[in-house]
């Protein structure tokens, strides 16, 4: 292997309480495969965005091809050889596939006229689909393609501007297993031409299978980094854990009762051939742990009756029940506190008062009219209990904070009759100090008889709140654990898809 | 399947389309193209199905355009020309700027101009009536009307429009140097709701108002409606055009001065027998300098019952 | 009356004032009551169209649904011997059922409400001009339907003020339309999914049957005023009658603080709105200004109206943003959380 001609030194980066890097060095030779693995919010994402030009590190230096710089731009990212394959596609599905690649970069004809030469892009597409062994044309339209094939067209996007390293923020996290076979060997492909390849990934065994090197990060920090002959799931979950967690649990008042929300063999459109059976009981919270896009989100969805489900049964207190709309939920006392809270949850410009009575006017009716009065007094009740922090009900949702807006949420549920309550990302964007406070009022709820799914991405959370945790891995429950077996460890095994030794 | 309905909708238009081609291929097409909907066309369209009794051999059309709008006009004879259309009569919307397409169509088939004329144009006649004199006659009613004297105001649709323009000159040609005034004339762009509203706020604008006169069709109707409201009927004089049954029963009623009415039966009629005769060599009919004038008539309260009686008469075959 | 309304009134009064002390005849009865009159017609459809931008949608076959609606009713009782009565409750069921057919087609087909209803709008244009094969619909002279006309187009002297019958309608409706939009449960849903249809539908409200009963409420509404509008014009020509009219709806409605986006607007902007564009109409005609700048004085008026607002809008969000809101610990949070 040749001498590193990118290298990341001491490279550290501050958000305001938050430190996402701490000094980390990292250098690429070419031809090389790295994996960077660590936690949903260990700084993975981060450091890519500092490759990329993005993100503009706090300090440290960036040193490429032996030049020393402090940041680098996007186009000097790119002028460097550095392409970015983002986890949320920047394709425009309604041009082909040369289109796609030379967007911005068409050749033209015509002097003035600046009209496209269709005839030469796509001769410069063709040798980059056959370098990857594309099976689609340069004039495929980018709509009629599937996402692994997005993939493919975003690579050769890099290709065509002379990449040296494609960084792939989770790459297969929705391919399935024969797409993600075939970007395994584009990746090899790659690494034999000579360009690097940096990827973020959850699954180990990819990891395994074609990295060169694994580079562990945890809390911002390079905690290890492993080579082709130490890689090994086991190895790579020592250290991408390696913490002690604070321990917020708070044991129910009362030892959890009967089912209250039983699934049964649901069937969601995202995994249609996955499906998942979980109860839930009486007064306890099933913690709902996954990596992003295992297929939690869709299932509360479903349950919710936002998304119909493709098979299965809800049943509530043992009745089986159809939820066609959430409205149907609503009625039945399942409600969702949704993971976009500006686009699903809330009204943003509408007050506190009227967000929070929104699901339930009918039970405000004086004749056929709002009795606002009433309104108004349920919502400094709702404000007091929840502790919401805000100069008067009257407020607009948006211009609270985002742990705020996120009570909001919450007391437009805990004025109706809750049976079962789903929270996904219950404290996504919440400051510390909210947290703890909705992580109490979760509690009380389930000491008042409540049923609490809880979706959640944040280790510490899922570990220190919930009283039984289930894992979703690629569309289906991997397993279940019970507190005596909680550990970070047991959850990213369960996640990541290997069995609980 | 959806191929196949597909399949089966051309195949059935291109029947349709090759069946109407077939019928137009043994009649030459005159077509009498007028400048939006009206129930004025209605009686030229009578005047055009007389002559369509007497012409067998040939296909006569009334086509309404779909707006008021020269360009709408300009296609729907562009289309007429490429159907190949025998002789085109048309009442253009704005003659005046559209000389240089009404030339095109000229080049390429009989063109007659009616209502309005486009003298510039290379049209071969013009059959209508001449505004200048239909408001020579108009004036004429009002001197009769007010022999002290006022002021009057005007309501037109277009206040552009030619046939508008000519009609005020001929008024205010005949009232020049009398004591009558004619203050303004408001427009309304042919929107019946603004027509109404123009009398009205024109009423409470000016008190002293002493005579209406409504330019277009419609306008004279508008204006007896509410001065009826208003309780002003026979105190305002009304001095009216066309032939519109209000305002006809309000000439029967002696509350309306008198119309003026132009003849469009006559140019539906006089004008499809000359294009006819004009295509079969006969050019006889057409003046040297183009224009054939049907005079208009003025219907007052002496003659009103005779004119609806004709009308009706008319329009009923 | 909210800051937005108010400042409406100001306009409408400030421009009132101009007009009466250039020609004093502005503020004489006949003229009021004649402009009021005005107001009742154009108010009703303008309020309908409100109903349909709060809900974040667009009704374009206004002017249409009035020429095709109108035509329909003179056709019914003129020629067919219907009782008013039967025709007036026919016309109006026609109303809602169109209203019904474009809520249907947004919602359940998906199709933007904007091509929805241009199609209305070229659809019902040539049904009323095939309908009358271009003739113009009307009473004939000496026609009468004493009760029915004095009951539309009549007016009744409250304290020797000819109030004119079209602008108590304007009145009923209005304060019924506010206490709907603004007090009741149905007007929530309205707005609630006017700003955030998604966020509306995750609170458990059947957003589609929202939609489509704004749609009804809208055609319902525009069918009453082209009931009032043929018995004020009492002629109507298919080809022009009501063309243009969804502009002065759309225009009363954004005068009146109705956000194209949707979830905001007030009916009483909706009316005062209205009130502004029949006065500069009305101005027009007084002030002796040429007919044909009719449409300019009203443009231009409006685009000063709304751009004194965003000046308004701007001002006080600089005054609330320079008295500090506390967000800061929220926003610092979520940018940790997304640097994943």
């Amino acid at each position: 292997m040749s001498e590193p001609f990118l290298e990341l030194v001491d490279i550290s980066k501050n958000y305001p309480g938050v430190v996402a890097l701490d000094h980390v060095d990292l250098s690429v030779s070419r031809g090389e495969v790295i994996a960077l693995i660590g936690e949903n919010g260990a700084g993975k994402s981060t450091l890519m965005r500092v490759l990329g030009g993005v993100v503009e590190p706090s300090g440290g230096l960036l040193r490429v091809d032996g030049v020393e710089r402090s940041s680098l731009t996007v186009a000097e990212a790119i002028k460097a050889g550095i392409a970015f394959v983002h986890q949320e596609l920047n394709l425009f599905d309604n041009l082909d596939v040369a289109g796609n690649v030379f967007i911005g970069r068409e050749p033209v004809y015509g002097g003035p006229l600046r009209l496209i030469d269709r005839k030469q892009l796509h001769a410069r597409v063709r040798p980059l689909l056959e370098r990857l062994g594309a099976d689609f044309g340069p004039d495929a339209p980018l709509a009629e393609l599937s996402l692994a094939q997005h993939q493919l067209v975003e690579i050769m996007k890099a290709l065509s501007l002379d990449a040296r390293l494609v960084i792939m923020d989770e790459p297969t996290s929705s391919l399935t297993l024969t797409e993600t076979d075939r970007l395994m060997r584009v990746i090899a492909a790659l690494k034999a031409d000579g360009v690097s390849v940096i990827f973020i990934t959850h699954r180990l065994n990819e990891v395994v299978q074609c990295a060169d090197r694994a580079v562990v990060l945890r809390d911002g920090h390079v905690v290890g980094s492993l080579r082709r002959d130490e890689l090994a799931p086991a190895a790579m979950i020592r250290l991408m854990i390696g913490r002690d967690l604070k321990s917020l649990y708070v044991p129910p008042a009362a030892p959890p009762g009967a089912s209250v929300l039983d699934i049964d063999g649901a069937v969601t459109s995202t995994y249609p051939d996955r499906a998942v059976s979980l109860s839930v009981r009486r007064g306890e919270i099933l913690g709902l742990a996954g990596l992003v896009g295992s297929g939690r989100t869709e299932l509360a969805r479903a349950i919710f009756g936002v998304d119909p489900l493709q098979a299965g049964a809800i049943r509530l207190d043992g009745e089986a029940i159809r939820v066609a709309s959430p409205r149907a939920a609503i009625d039945h006392g399942i409600y969702l506190i949704p993971e976009d809270r500006k686009g699903c949850g809330l009204l943003l410009d509408v007050s506190i008062a009227e967000n929070i009575s929104l699901p339930d006017l009918a039970s405000y009716l004086r004749f056929f009219l709002v009795n606002t009065a009433r309104e108004t007094a349920n919502a400094r009740t709702q404000r007091e209990r929840l502790k919401i922090r805000a100069p008067d009900v009257g407020t607009t949702v948006g211009s609270l904070s985002g742990g705020n807006q996120q009570k909001v949420v919450l007391a437009k549920w805990l004025s109706m009759r809750p049976k079962v309550l789903i929270f996904d990302e219950p404290t996504r964007g919440v400051d510390v100090g909210a947290k703890q406070e909705i992580y109490d009022m979760l509690r009380r709820l389930t000491d008042a008889g409540v049923a609490i799914l809880m979706i959640s991405s944040d280790m510490e959370e899922v570990i220190g709140v919930s009283d039984r945790i289930a894992v979703m891995h690629e569309g289906a429950i991997s397993g279940f654990l019970d507190r005596s077996q909680f550990s970070e460890h047991n959850v990213l095994q369960l996640a990541v898809g290997h069995a609980v030794e | 399947m959806q191929r196949l309905v597909v399949a089966g909708i051309s195949v059935a238009v291109s029947a349709l389309l090759g069946l109407a081609s077939a019928q137009a291929a043994d009649k030459k097409v005159l077509a009498f193209v007028v400048n939006g909907a009206s129930d004025f066309w209605k009686i030229a369209e009578a005047g055009v199905k007389k002559a369509q009794g007497e012409l067998p051999n040939y296909d006569l059309q009334l086509k309404y355009p779909e707006q008021a709008a020269a360009a709408v006009q300009q296609r729907m004879m562009d289309d007429l020309v490429a159907a190949g259309a025998a002789g085109i009569m048309v009442s253009a919307v704005d003659p005046k700027n559209q000389t240089e397409h009404l030339n095109k169509v000229a080049s390429q088939t009989l063109l007659f101009t009616t209502d309005s004329d486009a003298p510039n144009s290379k049209r071969i006649a013009y059959i209508g009536s001449s505004n200048t004199e239909l408001g020579k006659d108009a004036g004429k009613m009002m001197l009769k009307a007010l022999p002290n004297g006022g002021k009057c105001v005007g309501f037109v649709g277009l206040p552009g429009a030619d046939n508008a323009r000519e009609r005020i000159e001929g008024v205010k040609e005949t009232i020049k140097g009398s004591k009558i005034e004619l203050v303004d004339v408001r427009g309304d762009e042919i929107d019946q709701t603004r027509a109404k509203r123009n009398v009205e706020d024109i009423l409470a604008a000016m008190p002293d108002v002493s005579c209406m006169v409504g330019f277009y069709s419609y306008n004279t109707p508008r204006i007896y409606e509410v001065l009826k409201e208003a309780g002003k009927l026979g105190k305002i004089q009304i001095i009216g055009f066309d032939e519109d049954p209000i305002t006809l029963g309000g000439v029967k009623e002696g509350s309306i001065a008198g119309t003026v009415v132009q003849q469009p039966y006559e140019w539906g009629y006089q004008g499809m027998k000359l294009m006819a005769a004009y295509i079969g060599g006969n050019k006889s009919g057409v003046p040297a300098n183009g224009i054939i004038i049907v005079p208009g008539k003025v219907i007052d309260k002496s003659n009103v019952d005779d004119f609806m009686a004709s009308m009706k008469a008319m329009l009923k075959k | 009356m909210n800051k937005k309304d108010l400042s409406l009134l100001v306009l409408i009064l400030v421009v009132g004032a101009v007009v009466a002390f250039i020609n004093p005849r502005f503020l004489y009865v006949g003229n009021l009551s004649n402009t009021l009159n005005q107001v009742g017609m154009f108010g009703i459809f303008s309020i309908a169209e409100a109903f349909v931008i709060i809900i974040g949608g667009i009704e374009l076959s206004v002017g249409s649904v009035i020429a095709l609606l109108g035509v329909l009713f003179i056709d019914l009782i003129v020629n067919h011997d219907v009782n008013w009565v039967l025709a007036l409750a026919m016309i109006i069921a026609a109303g809602l059922a169109i209203g019904a057919v474009h809520g249907t087609l947004v919602t359940k087909i998906g199709i933007q409400p904007f091509v929805v209803t241009l199609c209305g709008l070229l659809i019902y244009r040539g049904a009323a001009r095939y309908y009358t094969e271009d003739a113009t619909a009307g009473f004939g002279f000496g026609a009468s339907f004493p009760m029915l006309e004095w009951l539309t187009a009549g007016r009744t002297n409250i304290l020797g003020f000819p109030l004119p019958h079209s602008v108590i309608a304007l009145f009923v409706i209005a304060v019924i339309a506010w206490v709907v939009l603004h007090r009741s449960v149905f007007g929530r849903y309205l707005y609630a999914v006017g700003k955030n249809e998604e966020a509306a539908r995750y609170s458990g409200i059947r957003s589609g049957r929202v939609v489509i009963a704004a749609y009804v409420i809208c055609g319902g509404l525009t069918a009453f005023a082209a009931i009032l509008i043929a018995m004020y014009t009492r002629s109507i020509s298919p080809a022009v009658h009501g063309s243009f009219y969804e502009l002065y709806a759309i225009a009363a409605a954004v005068l009146g603080g109705c956000s194209l986006r949707g979830g905001e607007g007030s009916i009483v902007g909706v009316v005062l709105g209205t009130v502004l564009l029949q006065v500069l109409q009305n101005l027009v005609n007084l002030l002796g200004i040429p007919s044909s700048l009719n449409f300019a004085v009203m443009g231009t008026v409006i685009l000063i109206g709304v751009l004194a607002d965003q000046y308004l809008v701007q001002r006080r969000r600089r005054a609330t943003t320079a008295k500090g809101v506390p967000q800061a610990s929220g926003a610092g949070a979520s940018v940790g959380a997304s640097a994943e």
